[in-house]
């Protein structure tokens, strides 16, 4: 394993050179693999301008918790675990944010959380982006996890901590949510 | 199982409309990380590995707890026996023997009868005297175990027998706008909920509404739209208002956190005046402080601000105490705390060999004084 080239190391041989040697090297690495994935997933759970910062508090706690990463563990579980706590954390502190928000008078200045403008290219993905937005918590994660991700159900089940048989009712849904909210039923779309 | 093999199971028509979904989903627009994005994250890991978060890593059943190393506290003791002799040294001011820092004991000691601290009498000009005792109230109050809150109550009776009826604490144009945002800041973090303070925060907040620009900002004279300086501490002093509930600081925080977001520039500078081609260190600290903590409640601001913190310089070659507070302040918002370390050994350091502040004429010991205690750790 030491011997081949760091770029040739797949992500948990990388993620072991950063638990026994804390090798930066190959940590600096998988910041480069994962970065953005990370980015899209903070992105469409609806962070606006504070994405990145999650993005590097994720890897900060996965520098921290390097030591609890087990050779058995595939790494986007572990990557991804850590980063639905960094979101359960932004949620909680959004929540405490709300309240103080709330304590200041309504103004009719400029809004700090204007929406961000849209980047999809055409209606139909602006379409698809704001039905993805109002599907709950629980269904959107799924399809984070199991349609943006690609990971297999096993794992979408470890890091939402639900049976696999929870997750395959949630994505049922959760697709089903979206054909329709897109008018897909009626026939609106081919 | 994965996704595919899921829909496989699904009625052939609906498996189909699915997987078309599911193409359309993958196919959205993708956004890319910024280029600095790797650097950050890694300037935060070796942060991290400078300066470990206690209690993050696991405990283990098979493996012994650490044990410490002798030789680090033997140097970490030897380091602040060091630090404590060099600070002594450099202001030559007897310490109170119960203080931890000797700067913050050397400032208890130097309040005045009446309350406040008079830079006159320290080399400094005596018409920012409401400005330095709040600097130096705001120092006291740092001490973790409050040894000094007989000191900072009395700096507040001070600060409020300062100000003058039109609430603001006395001067014109400069000396006007610095004893208004820091005594105004000072009152509002440092004194009780009733009382005469009160009143005196509430006139102070109703001079900043009135004084406040157009745009949002504030400056040494009506009619100009903001200087970066004065509206920071003035942001500072209204979020500490409105936190205790003094609901006309709300609209002035919000309108003066929006000039402040505008005076950060795409390049990570900030300059005094809002457009301006200039680029001051000390300015862009304080401004990314004030957004990361005055900012904290409004989305966006706080990223704004530790955005603000990576172009900053930790190692300087002059001495200047308000630059490097400002920056102290800045790298701990942002969790750097490697780099708000580094800003003090710098600062110790220019200390040592006899660095001129280029504001100690106008502040005298008590400036440079006042915000190295409020730069310590």
């Amino acid at each position: 394993m030491d011997s081949a080239p760091l770029e040739q190391l797949d992500d948990a041989d990388l993620m072991l050179r950063v638990r026994s040697q804390d090798d930066e090297a190959a940590f600096a690495l998988l910041v480069s693999r994962h970065q953005k994935s990370l980015l899209n997933f903070f992105i469409r759970s609806g962070v606006q301008y504070d994405s990145e910062d999650l993005v590097q508090q994720t890897f900060l706690r996965l520098y921290r918790y390097r030591q609890r990463y087990v050779a058995s563990a595939k790494f986007t579980t572990f990557l991804f675990l850590l980063a639905r706590q960094v979101w359960i954390d932004e949620l909680r502190r959004r929540q405490r944010r709300q309240r103080l928000a709330e304590s200041l008078a309504a103004e009719p200045y400029e809004e700090f959380a204007a929406p961000a403008a849209p980047s999809a290219g055409v209606e139909g993905d602006l379409d698809l982006a704001r039905a993805l937005a109002t599907l709950s918590e629980g269904l959107r994660q799924v399809i984070e996890l199991a349609v943006y991700q690609d990971l297999p159900y096993a794992e979408v089940a470890e890091i939402l901590k639900i049976p696999v048989g929870t997750v395959k009712s949630r994505m049922f849904n959760a697709l089903a949510k979206l054909r329709e909210m897109l008018g897909e039923k009626r026939g609106d779309t081919p | 199982m994965n996704l595919y093999a899921h829909l496989s199971e699904l009625p052939a028509a609906e498996a189909t409309a699915f997987r078309a979904l599911v193409t359309r989903l993958r196919a959205q627009p993708q956004h890319e990380p910024s280029p600095l994005l790797t650097s950050r994250i890694m300037a935060a890991v070796a942060a991290e590995r400078a300066h470990p978060t206690p209690n993050v890593q696991p405990e283990t059943r098979n493996q012994k707890p650490e044990t410490r190393n002798p030789k680090l506290w033997y140097w970490a003791a030897a380091g602040l026996a060091a630090c404590l002799l060099a600070v002594l040294t450099l202001f030559d001011r007897p310490a109170a023997s119960t203080a931890a820092d000797p700067t913050t004991a050397w400032l208890a000691a130097n309040q005045e009868a009446d309350g406040s601290w008079q830079p006159a009498r320290h080399g400094g000009d005596s018409a920012y005297r409401p400005a330095l005792t709040a600097l130096a109230a705001l120092a006291l109050a740092r001490d973790p175990a409050d040894r000094f809150s007989t000191n900072v109550q009395r700096a507040c009776d001070a600060l409020t027998a300062l100000q003058t009826p039109d609430g603001t604490f006395g001067g014109t144009g400069r000396v006007r706008a610095y004893n208004h945002a820091l005594a105004t800041y000072a009152l509002a973090t440092l004194a009780p909920q009733d009382g005469p303070a009160a009143v005196a925060l509430e006139r102070a907040v109703a001079y900043s509404r009135a004084n406040q620009s157009v745009e949002g900002g504030w400056d040494y004279e009506p009619g100009s739209e903001g200087n970066a300086a004065v509206t920071s501490w003035q942001v500072q002093a209204l979020a500490a208002a409105a936190t205790k509930g003094i609901s006309q600081a709300n609209i002035p925080l919000r309108k003066g956190l929006i000039w402040l977001r505008g005076a950060a520039r795409d390049d990570g500078g900030v300059a005094y005046h809002r457009g301006s081609p200039g680029r001051s260190e000390g300015l862009a600290a304080l401004t990314a402080h004030t957004l990361m903590t005055s900012g904290q409640a409004f989305e966006g601001l706080p990223a704004i601000g530790r955005r603000l913190t990576v172009n900053l310089t930790a190692e300087d070659s002059t001495a200047d105490c308000y630059r490097d507070c400002a920056k102290v302040m800045a790298f701990e918002s942002a969790g750097d705390t490697a780099r708000a370390e580094t800003v003090r050994d710098g600062m110790q350091l220019r200390r040592q060999a006899g660095s001129q502040d280029p504001w100690e004429p106008i502040g005298g010991t008590l400036y440079t004084c006042a915000f190295t205690a409020l730069a310590h750790k």
